[in-house]
């Protein structure tokens, strides 16, 4: 069986369309929210009092769904693309580590098919929205340790951010199947990322290079995952950082410091990448 | 009657405006509209707020561009997404210039509740057009606003399948459920 998958190639059917992270954020429009008719709400945060509540909800259900299918996939992939070993070389894993892997990829599977059946309950189709495959192209490094980083660290991390503000919005719209789901759903992500803190220091115990390289990676990975300010600490983001449920996940404070502000600073990329679009579009036009 | 659109050419989306007026036409000939329709497209946001001004020759939209947008494809337009939007605020339309809805507050002044009923009530009527319309969608946000209940699963249908309400009648079975 082919090892090293791209993610080009990923199996899908016809229902669903795939954008890159590029063509997501290239959207000039974007740097332009709240400023066409004056009157919008203070905070983007993902809540029932917005009105477009139940739309945004049902996006970011859709978003969790393909990002669910992506880190099945991710976590598969690094059962079978390493060779059995002691994992002190790029090409070989512990075989605890796989054990580990295969256990997450039996919860993403049963995740995969808990957000179906949301899905189907918030009144979405399955690949109503475009799928972003920004979360399996952190899944293909060539050294497993930053596979660690970059998946059970970064990826899951946002996973338990996007988990709590679904929970929350469950709760407080007294829908009992979303705050129940998300709930569940969150408690393997924790497991996750400690999984991925746990390995991570006990490969790299003796090659602190290995282990700097690695946190480097995770780094601009937890950059990429705020999604030019999807998920920050600022109320403009719709996605809060769950402060509490990290630090159960093994984040210590300083991580989780530092994680914020690569969020606040991917917002103002954002803001400053889709400004630039927007000139530029603008000078191409005139 | 006839639509008109605005802007012609479009910088940021890839929008038809042939096509646009197209489906108003559609729309107006089906739901009676009696006046001409104007539908300024902003596209320099991708939120998706519709907004109607009634006026005694013409209704004007406002349309974010987000409304008429592709979820699979963003930027790109979406005939039902456009057809399903502009309807919605058509009927909207209709049923204040029609009679019976003489007491519903303007619609920024519709809270979340009230709307969702009057949208619940807008999209039953565009299914039974023979629009593509998923019924799960607006239960789901019927029940975000009305609570997660038998009760207003029930009003959701009463309102769902009903014609000719009153906004008295609508306020009415959305005040009960909630």
């Amino acid at each position: 069986m082919r090892k090293f998958f791209p993610v080009e190639e990923l199996a899908r059917d016809a229902r669903f369309t795939q954008i890159t992270m590029r063509e997501s954020q290239a959207d000039p429009r974007s740097s332009l929210v709240g400023e066409s008719t004056g009157k919008r709400p203070k905070t983007n945060r993902l809540t029932p009092s917005r009105p477009d509540a139940s739309d945004a909800a049902r996006s970011l259900m859709h978003g969790i769904f393909v990002g669910e299918i992506q880190a099945l996939e991710g976590a598969g992939r690094t059962c079978h693309d390493f060779e059995t070993g002691d994992g002190r070389t790029t090409d070989t894993v512990p075989f605890a580590l796989k054990l580990d892997m295969a256990r997450q990829a039996w919860d993403e599977a049963r995740h995969v098919e808990i957000s179906v059946k949301l899905s189907d309950w918030m009144g979405t189709e399955i690949g109503q929205f475009a799928e972003n495959t920004v979360l399996f192209e952190v899944a293909c490094s060539n050294d497993p340790v930053l596979r660690l980083a970059g998946v059970n660290r970064a990826l899951e991390g946002l996973a338990i951010d996007v988990f709590t503000t679904m929970k929350e919005f469950g709760d407080l719209a007294g829908d009992p199947y979303l705050e129940f789901c998300e709930d569940w759903m969150l408690a393997d992500e924790v497991t996750h990322v400690k999984m991925g803190s746990d390995w991570l220091r006990r490969v790299t115990e003796d090659d602190p290079e290995r282990r700097k390289k690695a946190l480097e990676f995770q780094s601009v990975v937890d950059k990429i995952f705020s999604f030019g300010g999807t998920r920050s600490d600022s109320s403009e983001s719709p996605i809060g950082l769950a402060r509490r449920f990290r630090e159960l996940a093994g984040f210590t404070d300083t991580e989780v410091t530092e994680i914020a502000e690569v969020s606040l600073a991917a917002l103002e990329d954002r803001k400053a990448f889709s400004a630039a679009s927007l000139q530029a579009d603008a000078t191409t036009a005139s | 009657m006839t639509a008109t659109v605005s802007p012609l050419e479009f910088r940021f989306v890839k929008f038809d405006a042939a096509l646009t007026e197209r489906v108003a036409d559609e729309l107006v000939a089906a739901l009676g509209i009696d006046r001409p329709v104007h539908i300024e497209i902003d596209e320099t946001t991708p939120l998706g707020r519709v907004r109607a001004t009634i006026g005694d020759d013409a209704i004007h939209l406002h349309v974010e561009s987000g409304a008429f947008e592709d979820s699979k494809r963003p930027r790109e337009q979406s005939e039902t997404a456009t057809a399903v939007n502009l309807g919605r605020i058509l009927l909207r339309v209709r049923d204040r210039l029609h009679g019976g809805f003489g007491e519903a507050p303007p619609d920024d002044e519709l809270s979340l509740r009230q709307m969702a009923a009057w949208e619940t009530y807008c999209a039953g009527r565009l299914a039974r057009l023979g629009l593509t319309v998923n019924q799960q969608r607006w239960l789901y946000n019927f029940r975000n606003r009305h609570g997660f209940t038998d009760a207003a699963d029930a009003a959701f249908h009463q309102i769902w399948t009903a014609d000719g309400l009153t906004w008295g009648e609508l306020e009415a079975i959305s005040t009960a459920a909630s």
